[in-house]
């Protein structure tokens, strides 16, 4: 018997696709899957998120500042503490009870500013706002889970009148008649979620780095939509308590003013750029006609309390 | 984003080498293999026509080849779906290959012409390590003979 070894046929074992087509397909086809649970998911949980009663709410934003106040061991409120806040404990006492007295009637002041738009916007019956005043001179207002709404002094020093301020803190309460900040948490935690899941079916390589950069993206709290929506939320809120829309885009031309509007393109902005906003204000101010010399309107815009000015300038 | 670059530099390098170095290997085995065609190789335990083996020797050949991280990526990519690993596909038949030509290698140095009795044996090298680019040993043995079939 004759034996000899045949040369092995190639193309058998390894496959004549091209390596880097078939990692443009699979690339390709993984990331749209992806995509398009994450994008179900997120519309699913925006729908759903809407519902979660607001005494619920409340409760989860308070086992948050709970969870906030054993993690910094202080009496003050967790919250606060959590965002970094100075202590005002270094002033003399009788320095220190005139900062606690002003920031009191600061916050009382916010507070009915509040709950009187809170009634002009018609928020429904078991929402709260929760106002809370920051002395530090960022310009800057949000609002978060339990309707907690916060503003900054800056932000007070940033407009010219009562109405600005109103404007910024009815978008505030739009934000919260809207169920936008649980929308925004349910939303961050469903889709962290399904991308630890990715990531632990994946391994660590591409799931990792992929899952850190969606994180970024959804951590822009609330989207532009969300914000349109408060914008005209606020606008109308103003008309029922004032009367007129005057005063509406004042923050925003002052942010455009000091140049703080960022320079990114829109599309990556967590906010509308600002020019935007003011034409769309603008253009609803058009819309709804107010005769400034009848005698039902009165077109002046309400000063802001002398209290609230900045002690700096 | 910093990571992202990263990603695609690593996946960038790992595909550009790691092509590079596959099809050189490729190549060095389709030649090796003709020069070792005389040595027969059976996976029979004993020789077909045994009239008079006048030596019998243990031979081996052993090799490493590691992953790329394109490889690997792919890899990751294909265990989300499932179906075949192509990339993975190919390094192992290089590993068998090789190491099939080294344990011809090692019965040509010793001059035995026929290895019987031919094993294969495979194992990942990083195996449960997280975070490591993964390599794979394949070990080819068996009986090599000097015969007189020839």
């Amino acid at each position: 018997m004759e034996f000899k070894n045949s040369k092995i046929p190639e193309g058998i074992n390894v496959s004549n696709e091209h390596p880097l087509k078939n990692f443009v397909y699979l690339l390709l086809g993984v990331t749209g899957v992806i995509i398009i649970v994450l994008l179900v998911l997120f519309y699913a949980i925006g729908f759903v998120a809407k519902w979660v009663p607001f005494e619920t709410e409340v409760k989860w934003a308070e086992s948050i500042s709970v969870s906030f106040e054993r993690s910094s061991d202080s009496t003050q409120n967790g919250l606060f503490d959590a965002l970094g806040l100075p202590n005002t404990d270094n002033n003399s006492d009788e320095h220190d009870e005139q900062y606690t007295l002003r920031v009191e009637k600061i916050t009382v002041y916010l507070q009915d500013l509040a709950d009187k738009l809170a009634v002009a916007q018609g928020l429904p019956e078991p929402i709260k706002i929760t106002v809370h005043y920051i002395d530090q001179p960022v310009v800057n207002a949000f609002a978060t889970i339990g309707g907690h709404v916060f503003i900054y002094q800056g932000l007070i020093d940033a407009v010219d009148s009562e109405n600005g301020l109103a404007m910024v803190m009815a978008h505030e309460i739009a934000h919260v008649k809207h169920r936008h900040p649980i929308v925004a948490l349910s939303r961050g935690l469903g889709l962290g979620v399904i991308l630890s899941l990715v990531t632990g079916i994946g391994g660590d390589s591409l799931s990792s780095n992929l899952a850190g950069h969606v994180n970024l993206l959804t951590s822009l709290a609330f989207s532009r939509g969300q914000e349109t929506e408060s914008d005209i939320e606020a606008y109308n809120t103003l008309l029922e308590y004032y009367g007129h829309g005057l005063g509406s885009t004042e923050l925003f031309s002052e942010l455009i003013k000091t140049s703080q509007e960022s320079s990114l393109p829109e599309l990556l902005n967590s906010h509308p750029l600002s020019q935007k906003r003011i034409e769309r204000l603008e253009k609803m101010g058009e819309s709804t006609v107010i005769d400034c010399s009848s005698a039902t309107f009165n077109c002046t815009l309400t000063l802001l309390p002398e209290f609230a000015q900045s002690l700096k300038e | 984003m910093y990571d992202l670059i990263i990603l695609f530099v690593l996946l960038f390098l790992g595909y550009v080498f790691g092509q590079m170095a596959e099809k050189r290997h490729f190549r060095s085995i389709i030649k090796r293999e003709d020069e070792y065609q005389s040595i027969l190789t059976f996976a029979k335990r004993f020789p077909l026509n045994n009239d008079g083996d006048q030596r019998a020797e243990l031979v081996g050949g052993n090799v490493v080849i590691s992953v790329d991280y394109f490889k690997r990526f792919v890899a990751t990519l294909r265990n989300l779906i499932g179906g075949r690993i192509t990339t993975y596909e190919s390094l192992l038949e290089r590993a068998r290959r090789e190491a099939l030509l080294r344990m011809k290698a090692e019965a040509h140095k010793k001059g035995l012409n026929t290895i019987v009795n031919v094993k294969l044996e495979t194992a990942s090298i990083t195996k449960g390590n997280k975070n490591q680019v993964g390599a794979v040993e394949v070990y080819a043995y068996g009986t090599g003979l000097l015969s007189n079939h020839s």
